[in-house]
């Protein structure tokens, strides 16, 4: 229903939903701190170290200390929190509450992904994963072109025949041939120094590259298609990819290494802990008509 | 750095021009990209070509695009809405690599994009400080100690299992949350930061550092991205600046102060883009400040004249340039149009409030402000981005990943409501969402450094989508011959400056000439026509707009009388989602002088690149899935490009 989305998304708004996302992470702090002032008590303490906490915060946000009115600002604002936090507590606002759920699993997530990637890969370990995925850290393909453009637009059913009359001229200036007053006016580039593969797709397209792949370098050819119009091109050089070395790609090996831990760690939690649990899943009750879900965004 | 090299040599020609000549009264202020003066037109400099056109080349020569506003998991927002995708897979998908979709269906994009700023709302990141690391009970207790010094042996695959085994099994030692470099008690945004330094790749792909910070009272939207030049060893030692008191306010002056006390401290760098104007009900680009209900003052514009450098044009929800109630005259003003409300739909959008919304009325009511306070507020540059809140930059029509997760493509799409406020009664549906945009960057080299450089200097331009390579240069001597040379922008930039920059103090008996170009999207549609919008404050203090075809595909001819070419017509076949290039040009091309320039008045020209007419994200769901979409749906669109403006004082 669109009204659900909608309250969905009032809530999500609600500042003091905010404030229990935030006092349902200091409720795990306080719980696991062992302290005596917990969410059941009534007396509420704020501690040096919670203070440290505030005027910490603080700092990184303004770049400076809090005065003595900022201060009694923010201790009043915690205090008035940690009150709204037990009370919320107390009557179970916390519970079935999708943004304090996401944040927590968030949160538990996070810890496990850091054991996985606390320890430093070995050097052996990194030189493996670099084997094993040796396409993937290959330096890409560079090729070096000149190139002469026709506009069907400016050319018209000649197109195809002028651009073999300038070839022959090409051809016989050979690959050093001034090309600058040749064919018509473009802002494509007509060199190209020596340039990643990529950086030519991105120009040119995929059709015209993998068809210049194909030709001979040093020798006028065409013309090649492009969605442009018509190219004469000359490859000067192609330099074909080459397999990385650890030294060259190690920030990427490792990243792709401990991404790959850290979610194989995942899983791994939820394995493990699974088996503590047993899952009942209730039949669905399917409601009769289908209705367009609501949503709302952000 | 190649762009202080750049900006080293504008200075220089500047420095020789200004040597060249005697003194004379009206100094110059260099500003950003340079500046076109009396004298340095006046010049008119015979450039003197090296033999090599390629030799002493240091400028842009090929645009960066990217998305300055992707959402993940990480904000809270998009987290309950189910997005699964946090900033690292955001990172991998912007560089091109398929991943999952929290909607459980691969994607990837046609082609990488060459930056991403991973934008999360700052409100709830979650901040704990390092106090909470590292503490000297991991040690004291005898698993942590164990746990501890297996990982130092390089066991920390073993150790991993151990301890989760232990978490199943109710023994997991609280003193563990204190392992150094966890970031259970760190915030979001330490993690924001990791990922953007995993995946930052200077020259090949670059990760910038980035927040939203997401005021929204009364659900007016004023929503700014925070975007850092530094890498994280600077963007650490702050917290993002947040909303909710007291650490937070909701007034954007409150945000510049945030980013003066971040450079004054670390020597670093930021600049904010604001975005949606459309839905903040008249409270986006103010001449009477909503919070205080006064006249903007000189404090105000220049604050925002100085650190909100850009401003973000299109997005997913709506078009921001013009609304067909302000520009009655143009033809393409109704576009992506989003004029039901503010943000949440909770007040109705009323005409009075467009001017301050929109952002050609913005760049016209920053003239009168830049004549009246000194300083001219909205002196913006453009970009275009997503806001989608789905980690995945996914903006092609054909591949349309939607704004938030449960708008990730399924059969249902075309038909759901997207936002619905009961107490109004403004609804908006799945269809109203826009497949856009992306920002294009004319930097020297793609490093967090060149491309914030170019953005603080307003070299950018925005795009509904499609990768359009537009140039756009304003001086005083440029002719017809220009158009024909090989490499405008090397002409564009010796005597004119690009999309950004200023020209001032017209010569005697000169007028502002354009240098434009724009080659479509070597996988995308042809072009229809190149436009310039032009923006003035007349001597009664009155202000006015006038769009221009300057170059258009094809032997159609402007209307004797209104001047406008007639349109391009169109080849979509709706129901099969396709379409040709037999319409429109691969390229266009000209040197424009304005007929109407009178050199005492204050102006503004910024460049418009309409596509022929495309099937829009819609009709390729209801082909793909077979779906009838509801009465009244957009079916088509025509993609474009709008650059930063050049401003004319006099």
């Amino acid at each position: 229903m669109g009204s659900s989305g909608g309250r969905l998304r009032s809530l999500v708004r609600e500042p003091l939903l905010h404030f229990l996302a935030i006092g349902a992470a200091l409720f795990l702090y306080f719980h696991w701190s062992g302290g005596g002032s917990g969410p059941t008590s009534s007396r509420i303490v704020l501690t040096t170290g919670q203070m440290e906490h505030l005027v910490a915060g603080f700092e990184k946000t303004w770049q400076h200390p809090p005065d003595a009115a900022e201060l009694k600002g923010l201790i009043d604002d915690w205090v008035r929190e940690e009150i709204a936090v037990r009370e919320a507590m107390a009557i179970g606002l916390d519970r079935d509450d999708t943004v304090v759920r996401r944040r927590l699993r968030q949160k538990l997530e996070f810890l496990v992904e850091d054991v996985a990637a606390t320890a430093a890969p070995a050097e052996q370990e990194l030189q493996a994963w670099l084997d094993a995925h040796a396409d993937a850290f290959r330096s890409e393909p560079r090729l070096a072109l000149r190139q002469v453009y026709l506009s069907w637009g400016r050319h018209g059913a000649q197109t195809e025949a002028d651009a073999r009359a300038i070839l022959a001229r090409l051809v016989a200036a050979g690959p050093g041939a001034r090309i600058d007053t040749l064919g018509d006016r473009t802002t494509l580039p007509q060199e190209i120094d020596i340039a990643p593969r990529s950086d030519v797709v991105s120009t040119f397209g995929e059709d015209f590259v993998a068809a210049i792949e194909g030709l001979p370098p040093g020798v006028w050819s065409g013309p090649v298609e492009s969605s442009y119009g018509l190219h004469l091109v000359l490859v000067r050089e192609r330099v074909e990819g080459t397999p990385a070395s650890l030294a060259t790609v190690r920030p990427a090996v490792e990243r792709e290494l401990l991404d790959d831990r850290r979610a194989r760690q995942l899983t791994a939690m939820y394995e493990v802990v699974l088996g503590k649990y047993t899952i009942v899943v209730e039949k669905r009750v399917v409601a009769p008509a289908a209705v367009a879900a609501g949503q709302g965004g952000p | 750095m190649m762009s202080t090299a750049r900006r080293v040599a504008v200075v220089t020609v500047l420095l020789v021009l200004a040597l060249a000549l005697p003194a004379t009264a009206e100094p110059d202020v260099t500003t950003d990209v340079g500046t076109m003066s009396k004298e340095s037109a006046a010049m008119a400099f015979p450039p003197k070509p090296l033999y090599s056109p390629y030799a002493g080349r240091d400028f842009p020569t090929r645009p960066f695009f990217g998305d300055t506003h992707l959402h993940t998991s990480f904000s809270m927002d998009a987290g309950a809405f189910g997005a699964r995708l946090g900033p690292r897979d955001a990172y991998r998908f912007a560089r091109g690599e398929q991943v999952m979709a929290s909607s459980g269906q691969p994607v990837k994009l046609s082609r990488p994009l060459d930056f991403l700023v991973v934008a999360d709302h700052s409100d709830n990141m979650g901040f704990f400080p390092d106090l909470f690391a590292g503490k000297p009970e991991v040690l004291a207790d005898p698993s942590g100690r164990r746990w501890y010094d297996m990982i130092q042996a390089g066991k920390g695959g073993e150790a991993a299992l151990e301890i989760i085994v232990a978490f199943s099994h109710d023994k997991f030692p609280p003193a563990l949350m204190y392992l150094p470099g966890s970031r259970a008690y760190k915030g979001a945004w330490q993690e924001t930061i990791a990922a953007a330094e995993a995946f930052n790749d200077p020259g090949r792909f670059t990760a910038f550092i980035g927040y939203e910070w997401t005021s929204n009272t009364g659900g007016n939207n004023l929503h700014r991205n925070v975007i850092f030049r530094d890498n994280g060893d600077k963007a650490a030692q702050v917290e993002p600046f947040t909303v909710y008191p007291p650490m937070g306010s909701d007034n954007p002056r409150q945000l510049w102060k945030w980013m003066t006390a971040y450079e004054e401290k670390t020597g670093g760098s930021v600049l904010a883009i604001a975005h949606n104007g459309n839905l903040s009900n008249g409270t986006m680009f103010p001449m009477i400040e909503s919070f205080t209900g006064k006249p903007v003052d000189r404090a105000y514009v220049e604050g925002r004249a100085k650190w909100e450098r850009l401003y973000e044009a299109t997005q997913t929800k709506g078009d921001g340039e013009t609304h067909p109630f302000l520009s009655p005259n143009d033809e393409f003003a109704d576009f992506q149009r989003w004029d039901k409300g503010n943000l949440d739909g909770s007040v109705a959008k009323k005409n009075e409030m467009l001017q301050y919304e929109y952002l050609r009325s913005a760049l016209l009511n920053g003239l009168r402000l830049g004549k009246d306070l000194g300083t001219n507020p909205y002196k913006f540059g453009l970009v275009g981005s997503s806001d989608a809140h789905t980690g995945l930059s996914a903006l092609e029509e054909d591949n349309f990943f939607g704004k938030v997760t449960p708008g990730e493509p399924s059969p249902e799409r075309l038909r759901n409501i997207f936002v619905k406020n009961p107490q109004t009664g403004i609804t908006i549906m799945d269809w109203e969402v826009c497949a856009s945009g992306y920002a294009g960057v004319w930097a020297n080299e793609n490093t967090r450094a060149s491309l914030w450089d170019a953005m603080q200097r307003k070299e950018t331009y925005s795009t509904t989508g499609p990768r359009m390579v537009v140039r756009f240069f304003a001086g005083f001597d440029f002719d017809a011959r220009d158009a024909q040379d090989r490499m405008p922008a090397r002409v564009g930039y010796a005597r004119g400056v690009p999309m950004g920059g200023d020209l001032k103090g017209a010569p005697a008996g000169k007028v502002p000439t354009f240098l434009v170009a724009a080659l479509k999207d070597p996988i995308g549609a042809n072009l229809d026509r190149y436009q310039i919008v032009k923006g003035w404050l007349d001597a009664k203090g009155e202000l006015h707009e006038k769009v221009y075809d300057v170059a258009w595909s094809g032997a159609r001819k402007p209307d004797p009388k209104t001047g406008k070419v007639p349109p391009v017509g169109s080849t979509v076949d709706v129901k099969n989602a396709t379409w040709t290039n037999s319409i429109g040009a691969p390229e266009l091309i000209a040197v424009w002088k304005d007929p109407d320039f009178d050199p005492a008045l204050r102006a503004f020209y910024y460049g418009r690149v309409i596509e022929i007419p495309t099937p829009r994200w819609t009709a390729y769901d209801a082909q793909r899935y077979g779906v009838e979409p509801l009465p009244g749906t957009t079916m088509t669109l025509t993609e474009r490009a709008y650059t930063s403006p050049i401003w004319y004082t006099p």
